[in-house]
């Protein structure tokens, strides 16, 4: 078996620099605000350290941007980064904070031998801008420790990998300290000295669990590696170190944090029709942003439109320092019907979902309403308002013994105020609603007011004289 | 006549009412022949905005596109209504034949939402026909509304007040509708594109509630109380 490690050195300052076009000097801070924890080049230039206080790098670099982390951040960094290796391999391993492993010894026939895998990692990293150190070795914990070290080489010689990490140093090996500074004091240097030494005595002098992870080291003892599994939904953050108060701001990390989403939508063949955006601010609560699209969508440029609709309307209440976009739902992505073959025709289907999305994102969904017909003899209750859906192929079923009825119907009926000219029809009575409390026991009339309107009258059981339609 | 009037005439800079041709701008008949007649044997111009100008509802209005929302609902256009004034009644559209599924219903807050809603709507190439009912327009506005239609190819039908008659309007087609004696509606041409106004006809819409015949035989009883009358 080989194993491929990544480790990411300064994973949070990577996640900073992506969402912002350029920045100077910036360091990462514990959630405490006391330590650095991360610097970046232009920091290390003024002589900031990782382990620094931030007083004494306030003191070196009074420009500095400071970052406070979050103890969840690197977690899911590091799953985001875990979430694009999937794509590439099948067995992949978390190792907390900041590391990955990779099975490849399966993948080589399917990349066409080792260095093309290695290559593939290479581009996917430097796409993403990210910075890692990447080793392969024949145990998981070989391969961490070169690629720790940064000595990672593109080799399945097992004997060359030994050698190479039997050349790191022992402090580079990641025993515990105590350990460490026993087998020092034994005289011992690097790891390829500690490996001579006997199993049995390693065990009796040191500890079994030093045996351990030497074995572990060497592969003579299993180290099994629970395969992680991707989880079923998208998340992704951008924090920003300077507060954004436009919307212009937000949309370049937006652009990328959707490319990303379509990326992953792709891979996984389906669409989505629900975006949760969180919009962070200092001092005041979180905007959470429902963006919907009425039909089954997965590019990136229909959600930016959609979010730019959104965030332009209401402008935003007040700076932004961070955004969280999150999908949930996921939907199994259909083939598009009805579109020719050398796709001439206008997709009207799709003109539609654009449309009423479009609409629905900057009026708010319950302002658009499509009608529908309700067997109730009251007549308030004989419609209903439903969200527009996709109209069904179904055709209802011809309506000809519907009853005549106004085709305009006040929202409350309207006291008469003027007797009426003419009388057409009627009564026609209509009693209901016992069943639910709210009763009508009416009679209905087709009147004509003096104006020359055709109005839907009726008088209720107290005999007054109400209009409740228009004949328009 | 003078050397500047027939210069102009021959550069053909000036409209003559006595060459008028037939125009033929895309169209879709209302329904009604002796409208259409009146409109020059076309209809509602597509790609241009309509105007019915009209003092109170219930006169008719909604049976004088009901031909066209009918047509363009079984086409599987979208009909849409911007802030009308009432509910649009369901069970009497499908009573009417018209399609529920593609007539959508639009409630805009302010008119700023109100016109890039009619603006967006006119731009689709789904939508068969716009109904709206906005407040107060402004020329400005009308003539972008105009803009929008012609990009789309649409119908678009505003219905204003009757007050809004002598305001000037860039739209295609005005009609000003008052209500006749006999449950029909009269149909007076302010403005038409490519021909002179002032054209009228009358609509019978009398079977909009069932009235055949002149007579109220049909009436069990006139209810209403003679004295308070």
């Amino acid at each position: 078996m080989l194993w491929l490690y990544l480790h990411f050195p300064h994973l949070l300052l990577d996640h900073i620099h992506r969402n912002q076009p350029s920045t100077g000097a910036l360091a990462i801070v514990d959630g405490a605000g006391h330590t650095v924890v991360q610097a970046c080049p232009n920091a290390r230039d003024f002589g900031i350290e990782a382990g620094m206080r931030l007083k004494t790098a306030l003191g070196l670099a009074p420009e500095l941007s400071i970052m406070r982390t979050e103890a969840r951040q690197e977690a899911w960094l590091l799953e985001d980064q875990a979430r694009w290796l999937y794509r590439y391999a099948a067995h992949i391993t978390l190792s907390p904070p900041d590391g990955i492993w990779a099975e490849v010894s399966s993948l080589q026939k399917l990349y066409g031998g080792l260095p093309s895998i290695w290559q593939t990692v290479e581009q996917a990293l430097a796409e993403r801008k990210l910075t890692a150190w990447v080793a392969i070795g024949h145990t998981p914990q070989a391969a961490q420790l070169l690629a720790r070290a940064g000595k990672g080489e593109c080799t399945a010689d097992k004997h060359h990998i030994l050698a190479s990490v039997g050349s790191l140093p022992l402090p580079a090996a990641g025993f515990d300290e105590k350990s460490c500074t026993r087998l020092q004091r034994l005289g011992l240097n690097t790891l390829a000295e500690v490996f001579a030494l006997p199993p049995t005595e390693l065990a009796r002098r040191l500890s079994p669990e030093l045996l351990a992870m030497v074995q572990k080291i060497q592969g003579t003892r299993p180290d099994p590696k629970a395969p992680w599994q991707p989880p079923h939904s998208f998340r992704q953050k951008a924090d920003f170190i300077h507060e954004v108060e436009h919307t212009e701001g937000l949309l370049f990390s937006l652009q990328r944090i959707l490319s990303e989403l379509e990326e992953d939508l792709c891979w996984r063949q389906q669409d989505t029709d629900t975006l949760l955006l969180i919009l962070q601010h200092r001092h005041q609560q979180a905007t959470r942003l429902r963006i919907r699209t009425t039909g089954p969508e997965h590019r990136a440029e229909m959600f930016l439109k959609l979010i730019r609709l959104k965030l332009d309307h209401p402008p935003l209440s007040a700076p932004v320092t961070g955004l969280i976009l999150a999908v949930k739902r996921f939907t199994g992505r259909e083939a598009p019907l009805g579109r020719d073959l050398l796709g001439e025709t206008e997709d009207l289907d799709e003109a539609w979902h654009t449309l009423i999305s479009r609409l629905q994102a900057r009026l708010g969904e319950q302002s658009l309403k499509r009608l529908a017909a309700r067997a109730d003899h009251r007549p308030e209750c004989a419609w209903s308002a439903n969200n527009p859906g996709k109209p069904g192929k179904l055709r209802p079923q011809a309506s000809v013994t519907l009853p005549r009825r106004p085709l305009w119907l006040l929202k409350a009926p309207r006291p008469l105020a003027q007797p009426p000219e003419t009388w057409h029809s009627g009564p026609e009575r209509i009693s209901g609603g016992w069943w639910d409390g709210q009763r009508v026991h009416r009679d209905y009339y087709i009147a004509q007011l003096p104006g020359g309107e055709l109005a839907w009258v009726f008088r209720d059981v107290q005999g007054g004289w109400f209009i409740h339609g228009w004949f328009g | 006549m003078s050397d500047l009037l027939s210069s102009l005439l021959q550069d053909a800079r000036v409209w003559q009412g006595h060459k008028h041709r037939k125009t033929t701008q895309p169209a879709e008949p209302t329904g009604y022949q002796v409208l259409d007649n009146q409109l020059g044997g076309l209809g509602w111009p597509r790609g241009a905005l309509s105007e019915c100008l009209l003092d109170a509802l219930g006169i008719g209005e909604l049976h004088l596109v009901l031909p066209l929302m009918q047509r363009l609902s079984e086409q599987g256009k979208t009909v849409f209504w911007l802030n009308p004034p009432h509910t649009p009644y369901a069970p009497a559209l499908a009573r009417e034949g018209v399609n529920l599924d593609h007539l959508v219903v639009i409630n805009t807050d302010d008119q700023g939402d109100f016109l890039w809603t009619l603006e967006n709507c006119l731009r689709s190439p789904v939508t068969g026909l716009v109904l709206a009912w906005p407040g107060k327009l402004a020329s400005r506005d009308i003539r972008r509304l105009q803009l929008a239609s012609e990009a789309g190819g649409n119908v678009c039908v505003l219905f204003r007040s009757r007050r809004q008659a002598d305001q000037n309007s860039p739209a295609a087609l005005r009609l000003e509708l008052v209500p006749g004696d006999h449950q029909d509606l009269k149909v007076n041409i302010i403005k038409r594109r490519g021909s002179w106004p002032g054209q009228r006809c009358s609509l019978a819409l009398g079977h909009r509630a069932d009235i055949t015949t002149q007579d109220s035989s049909r009436v069990v009883q006139g209810p209403w109380p003679r004295s308070q009358g």
